[in-house]
């Protein structure tokens, strides 16, 4: 059963642009992403990351830390699993812009389950009311509702 | 013909509406136990001694009511037994309460039944007192430190193959991999109670004999998932993990966030405890209703007992 601790996070990096994809865990290290990344802002899609745990959330932590004091931080398709424990800790309402996250819907109607992308933009004053806007259902169209409290995703648009 | 015997103890309900009394009566009255119903702090001062289980609405649950002798003090959610308001499961937790139920009915009887079962007949270890009978237990046993992923990875694969949404496999990869890593990390202690292997690498191989075994088992009843780590050091204390879960799972930003994260990821969390011999913690996810149906916060109970 044993196999070794590799790091099973894929960061790719364009420019100012980073993708991650795979977990954040405790064999994740982002010291070589911050010395690829240019001085100033950064566009990071999360989208593909599928795990996070305690040690690669404290990992992620100090990763913004140093990426807010260079420049603006902005997170794209921020990945389920992370935007809830993102809402977890106060800094991150203030530390960094969020211009898209993924977030756990049910639909009302047929019982679908998936996680849609929620653009900030476009559902910005409905989310600074802590509401989820209503999506449609990729199954059978109807209007789906976030399948959890709003404060799982939303209360980092508290400030906002 | 001559009935059993009722079981040794005495249990008092406290609270305020008529109703939610007759609900709690019956629910711990299957216990057999007498059972003293009372209407609010007064009455719940005059009636409680050493040896009792209280029962306590969250309304009357001051927190400072846990210091005064009792067997147990257990707090259920308040206003009709609703789902417990987070901020109130919170303060409770601060206090170090060590029995607070956070979910409205039916939950509420399943847990309530079950955690004053396992007060009353002191066996307290073991999953099986929280799945239907029928469901099958799987187990793992790590042989080394480096099993975890794997441990998780198969667990989270398997928990999916039953038929569970892949909602319910992440949030089992993250509470799978946040207990065990506290039972290969935090667990273990020297004689001075220091928590030797707190900041050992993640990354180093370690064979898991003897107090270093670490076992993992899962059930579902399609009612409850339950996911049960236990390691042979018996280390942790409830009281002081409850103020830590304070908040709901509200994270401090740097150490010792794992066992709020699996917390704020569960539905009920249990920690079984034998001083000095073995740790067993339990995470229940509620597989029947949607997240917003249930309580905002996650219930928690911490038990002594003699290990099995």
């Amino acid at each position: 059963m044993t196999t070794p601790r590799t790091s099973r996070l894929d960061m790719r990096v364009e420019g100012a642009r980073v993708s991650l994809t795979g977990r954040i865990d405790d064999s994740t290290s982002f010291a070589e992403l911050v010395a690829q990344l240019p001085t100033g802002g950064v566009i990071i899609d999360t989208g593909g990351v599928t795990f996070v745990n305690s040690i690669g959330m404290r990992e992620w932590i100090r990763l913004i830390r140093v990426l807010r004091d260079r420049g603006p931080v902005t997170l794209e398709r921020v990945a389920d699993v992370l935007m809830t424990q993102m809402n977890l800790i106060p800094e991150f309402a203030t530390s960094v812009q969020i211009s898209s996250f993924h977030a756990q819907y049910v639909c009302p109607s047929c019982g679908h389950e998936s996680a849609p992308v929620v653009d900030v933009a476009t559902h910005a004053p409905t989310l600074r009311e802590m509401k989820a806007p209503k999506l449609p259902c990729p199954e059978c169209g109807a209007a789906m509702d976030l399948g959890d409290f709003p404060e799982r995703y939303l209360s980092i648009f508290r400030n906002g | 013909m001559q009935p059993s015997s009722a079981p040794p103890g005495k249990l008092v309900v406290a609270h305020p509406e008529r109703k939610a009394q007759r609900a709690l009566q019956r629910l711990v009255g299957a216990t057999l136990c007498p059972v003293q119903v009372v209407t609010d702090l007064d009455g719940l001062l005059a009636a409680v001694d050493a040896q009792t289980i209280a029962v306590v609405d969250a309304s009357v649950a001051n927190p400072g009511l846990r210091d005064r002798p009792a067997r147990a003090w257990i707090a259920v959610p308040g206003e009709g037994l609703a789902p417990a308001e987070a901020s109130a499961v919170s303060s409770l937790l601060d206090a170090g309460w060590t029995h607070v139920l956070a979910h409205p009915m039916p939950i509420l009887a399943e847990e309530l039944l079950a955690t004053v079962q396992k007060l009353i007949r002191g066996d307290t270890f073991g999953l099986e007192k929280y799945v239907a009978w029928g469901a099958e237990v799987r187990s793992y046993k790590l042989e080394d430190a480096l099993d975890r992923d794997a441990a998780v990875t198969e667990l989270a694969k398997d928990v999916v193959a039953v038929g569970l949404p892949d909602r319910i496999g992440s949030l089992v990869s993250v509470i799978a991999d946040e207990l065990i890593a506290n039972a290969l990390y935090a667990a273990p202690v020297d004689d001075s109670g220091q928590r030797f292997r707190a900041n050992e690498p993640r990354d180093k191989g370690r064979p898991l004999v003897d107090r270093d075994v670490v076992t993992v088992r899962w059930a579902t009843d399609a009612r409850y998932l339950a996911i049960e780590v236990r390691d042979r050091w018996g280390s942790l204390d409830g009281a002081s993990i409850a103020r830590k879960l304070a908040g709901g799972g509200k994270q401090t930003s740097e150490g010792g966030m794992g066992l709020p994260l699996a917390y704020a990821c569960c539905n009920q969390f249990v920690i079984d405890c034998a001083p000095s011999k073995m740790t067993e913690v339990i995470a229940l996810l509620d597989v029947r209703y949607k997240p917003t149906e249930l309580g905002r916060a996650a219930s928690f109970h911490v038990f002594e007992g003699e290990a099995p």
